[in-house]
């Protein structure tokens, strides 16, 4: 916890577009799944996360629809649109060239992750 | 793409449900909850925990709340229901407010009404936003105002491709006679027959013009208006097909014109424009163009096309050399120069008034901020942004500054009736004062703009409270410096701006003084003027006019009541005729050397008819004016002007007309007391009177001083010597004065009332800064009293502040007036000279109204009990 990285500006909205490509989820599982996959490194500030939630839906990028959590309680279930399916594409491939870039300005040899 | 445009107008306008949000909520908490205990944690430290991480829960649901498309639509309708709450809680606070607007903007609409139509709103007859006016302009002089000759107007209406109609029209007067019905001279238009199908116009009763109407060899034909319908014929339907004489010659009524219909402008009678071979001459220049642009065809254009088919012509035709073309609109063709600057200044002196008060209203509402600042003060504490409240109280301000305009539309409405019934004589008939959309634009605007202006900087002071010292302290004393400043600059403002408007209206009630001052020896009520116009047709020359004159002469004076009765050129004050000087043994050879004068040319008898004295000399007589007896009489002050130091008896001098013609050496003959002739002049000539013989024309005017009304005798008179012969424009020398100086007392009256307005506007201000520093200061004042201050001291105290903001607006009103009334005065509609007299006076005034605005809080504060006054919270 204590090795956690402040999120770039805006990098919040494409991971959670990204963690909900896989599978709808709910917010709880949004912010679990983004602090597994990074290995705790990235802290997802709960305050923070419905506000971009709800920015999202409100853009039609994710759709909101209740449903039951896997212990049988309601629970809102988030899911890709296929708008926000190119949003995610398009906003993947910037941070291709964007982390490139930077990567070469400071000298990393980074593979494209993708 | 629309997908997203869809789900986000879908949401504009079905908000998600509170209760949705806190469902997730909970349904997080649990999970985080539930992890928690699994790792050991007991329920309650778990929960804790687990509140803690997410954050600020209200935050976190209103942060999703702003994330909605246009969710600040909402709390913009929250601050409009805060607002009128506030503007109902204070309620004569508020009425203050929009009353002081309502006059303001009321003003502003009215006067921008009346420029709008005198300047820019286009003639109300179908297509007449693409009317224009053509006339030939001449290169060398840049005199846009020459008309055209027939065989030029077929040229160029044969060429152009520019307008969907040409027409042209012969202006004049024409006198309409038939047995039975005394003859009238009216005011008509000779037109060719397209005229009133290009305005879209059809005949009330019978018919307009038809195409065969103007060609040679036509019946002439005439269509009444409605006005000579009404008044001549009654309204009756059998004067279609009646024969009626036109200047003497047959005419047939073919047809009458709906109500109010002049086209172009204040006519009576219509004649299809019947070619002639004095018509056909192409240097007879007396035709006016009027054309339909075709849509999307511009002024520029279509100047740029007869400008190069007038260059063709003026290569082909000798008398079209030196010719240009002008199409211009109605406005600019009628209402240029002089009127163009009157009705502007008149926008500008009420946009003064309108700043005027809104600097009132910033003042007023700046008092009442530092009462608001607790309200503001707690608002902030629960969390509303700056951003906001400035929103909140612009809106509060804008909505009062609607309703005080809406008000203000009133107002304008009854100041246009006004001013239409005031100028309802005068002003040219397509002259509509109505209102339009732009009007109705430009009044809305206002209402938007008066609230931000006088909203905005008491919004952005009393939206930046010391959150914690008002909390504390409450509201005394806080931010007194810095409101002081800026309300004694927006009285100071308001000064110098009041005095710019007294001034010019002082300019005004001068000039209307003077005007009413002017030749009190003439007995205006007594005397009645008419004027004849003697047709060439009947009267060929200076001899058969003057022949008729001897005859109606002696009968105006057998009849019974009259005292006196002469002919004359003008009437007294009523503008005179002007020709260059120069004495006998004081030759100047060059033209724009020699002295100009007025003249006025009489008979014998005038001088006595007006109670002129005569001071020496002697009055013409019948001899005067033939050959070799050409005499003159010179006014005083003609005297002096033109023989400083000398007697003027018997001295000679000639006059020059236009065509530089010197006239035979005339003879002074006598010197009469001295007569404003000229009143709307700004540097009246030196008069002189030649006698009727020598000067003669055949246009001159009846006056006739009687104990009753003559009228109904001077016409039968006049018809017992010539049946054919109309009396013109018959009226008292009263009331045709008063239509000299209309100008004076029409406007006069509006730059007063302007300036009465803004005077107590920035009273009213001044006592309610005064008023409310002292209010705020009560308890020190109280403390000096104890302390053995005297009234005097108090008296000071308080009025110190508002004396220098008296001086200081006072010193810059008067570097702003000085420009702005000597504008006014250069105009010759007889205003004043701008003199230091007039500042003075309206300085002083100013000052002691403001001053005893300042008083009234000081004399109250000088009277506070202080055992009372310390005490006062």
């Amino acid at each position: 916890m204590s090795t956690s990285i402040d999120l770039l500006q805006g990098t919040l909205d494409v991971l959670i577009l990204q963690t909900l490509s896989l599978e709808p989820m709910h917010g709880w599982g949004v912010a679990q799944r983004i602090q597994q996959v990074s290995k705790d490194a990235l802290q997802i500030g709960q305050g923070s996360l419905y506000p971009a939630l709800y920015r999202l839906e409100y853009k039609g990028w994710i759709k909101a629809e209740w449903g039951n959590s896997e212990n049988n309680r309601r629970a809102k279930f988030y899911r890709l649109t296929a708008a926000g399916r190119r949003q995610l594409e398009s906003e993947l491939e910037t941070w291709d060239r964007l982390s490139t870039a930077i990567g070469l300005v400071l000298g990393r040899t980074v593979e494209a992750s993708r | 793409m629309i997908r997203e445009l869809l789900t986000r107008i879908r949401f504009l306008m079905f908000r998600k449900k509170r209760s949705e949000f806190d469902d997730e909520l909970r349904f997080h908490l649990e999970r985080s909850i539930a992890v928690k205990v699994a790792a050991g944690l007991p329920a309650g430290e778990a929960r804790r925990q687990a509140m803690i991480e997410f954050g600020g829960v209200q935050a976190a649901r209103e942060e999703c709340e702003r994330q909605r498309p246009g969710w600040w639509l909402g709390t913009v309708a929250q601050d409009i229901r805060y607002a009128v709450r506030g503007i109902l809680a204070h309620r004569w606070f508020s009425a203050a407010i929009m009353a002081t607007l309502a006059l303001g903007i009321g003003l502003n609409t009215m006067v921008f009404t009346l420029v709008n139509a005198v300047l820019y709103k286009p003639v109300s007859v179908p297509g007449g936003d693409r009317l224009v006016c053509i006339g030939n302009r001449l290169l060398s002089r840049d005199d846009s105002n020459v008309p055209l000759s027939y065989p030029d107007f077929h040229d160029y209406r044969a060429q152009t491709a520019s307008f969907e109609s040409f027409e042209a029209i012969d202006d004049g007067g024409g006198i309409l006679s038939e047995s039975g019905n005394p003859p009238h001279r009216y005011h008509v238009a000779r037109a060719t027959a397209g005229l009133f199908a290009m305005v879209h116009t059809k005949a009330l009763l019978g018919r307009a013009f038809l195409p065969a109407d103007d060609h040679a060899g036509a019946e002439p034909a005439l269509v009444l208006s409605y006005n000579v319908w009404q008044e001549r014929y009654a309204g009756l339907s059998s004067v279609i097909g009646r024969s009626v004489r036109v200047n003497g010659k047959a005419a047939t009524i073919i047809g009458v014109m709906p109500k109010d219909f002049r086209f172009p402008s204040g006519v009576d009678l219509w004649m299809p424009l019947i070619p002639t071979p004095d018509l056909a001459k192409r240097d007879n220049r007396q035709l006016r163009g009027y054309a339909i642009l075709k849509p999307g065809i511009t002024l520029h254009q279509a100047n740029a096309e007869l400008g190069g088919i007038a260059g063709r012509l003026a290569r082909q035709f000798p008398d079209d050399k030196d010719l240009g073309v002008s199409v211009l609109t109605f406005q600019q063709r009628f209402n240029g120069g002089n009127i163009r600057i009157v009705f502007l200044m008149m926008l500008a002196a009420v946009g003064f008034v309108l700043l005027i008060a809104c600097a009132d209203v910033a003042n007023m509402t700046l008092s009442r901020a530092l009462s608001r600042q607790r309200e503001m003060s707690i608002r902030t504490a629960l969390g509303a942004t700056r951003g906001r409240l400035i929103r909140q109280l612009l809106i509060e301000s804008t909505m009062l500054s609607t309703g005080g305009g809406v008000l203000g539309m009133g107002l304008a409405e009854a100041g246009i009736h006004w001013f239409d019934l005031s100028t309802q004589t005068i002003r040219p008939s397509w002259i509509e004062f109505t209102m339009d959309f732009t009007v109705f634009g430009y009044f809305a605007a206002l209402c938007i703009v008066s609230g931000l202006l006088f909203g905005i900087a008491p919004a952005l002071r009393s939206s930046k409270p010391d959150l914690a010292g008002v909390l504390k302290e409450g509201a005394h004393s806080v931010g007194r410096r810095r409101g002081g400043w800026l309300s004694a600059g927006l009285v100071v403002f308001q000064f110098a701006l009041t005095l710019v408007l007294l001034s010019g209206a002082g300019l005004f009630v001068r000039a209307l003084l003077n005007s009413l001052s002017i030749n009190p020896f003439v007995p205006t009520t007594q005397l009645t003027m008419a004027s004849l116009q003697l047709p060439d047709s009947r009267y060929k020359d200076s001899d058969a006019r003057q022949r008729f004159y001897d005859q109606l002469l002696p009968r105006l004076r057998e009849l019974p009541g009259v005292a006196h009765a002469a002919i004359t050129s003008d009437g007294p004050g009523l503008g005179a005729n002007r020709h260059q000087i120069e004495l006998e043994h004081a030759p100047i050879a060059n033209p724009a050397q020699r002295p100009g004068i007025a003249y006025v040319v009489q008979s014998p008898g005038y001088l006595e008819a007006i109670h002129l004295p005569l001071l020496e000399g002697r009055d013409f007589n019948d001899i005067d004016g033939t050959a070799r007896h050409e005499a003159a009489i010179v006014t005083r002050d003609a005297a002096m002007r033109l023989w400083p130091g000398q007697n003027p008896m018997g001295k000679r001098f000639r006059l020059y007309d236009d065509k530089n013609k010197a006239s035979d050496w005339i003879t002074v003959v006598g010197i009469s007391a001295d007569l404003m002739q000229e009143i709307q002049e700004n540097n009246p000539r030196p008069l002189l009177f030649v006698p009727y013989r020598q000067e003669g024309s055949d246009n001159m005017a009846v006056v006739v001083e009687s104990t009753a009304d003559p009228l109904q005798a001077m016409r039968t008179t006049v018809q017992s010597l010539d049946p054919e012969l109309p009396l013109n424009d018959p009226s008292r020398m009263k009331d045709a004065l008063e239509r000299q100086t209309w100008f004076l007392r029409v406007f006069g009256r509006i730059f007063l009332g302007f300036a009465l307005i803004a005077m107590l506007m920035a009273s009213v201000g001044i006592y309610a800064v005064i008023a409310h520093a002292t209010n705020s200061r009560t308890q020190e004042i109280g403390v000096r009293l104890a302390l053995g201050a005297t009234m005097r001291n108090v008296l000071l105290l308080v009025m110190k502040r508002g004396l220098w903001q008296i001086g200081a607006g006072l010193m810059l009103g008067l570097g702003a007036a000085l420009p702005f009334t000597h504008l006014m005065a250069s105009l010759p509609f007889g205003m004043a000279r701008s003199d230091a007299s007039i500042f003075l006076i309206v300085a002083l005034g100013l000052a002691s109204v403001g001053l005893f605005a300042c008083w009234l809080p000081a004399r109250r504060a000088a009277g506070l009990d202080p055992a009372k006054a310390i005490r006062y919270e």
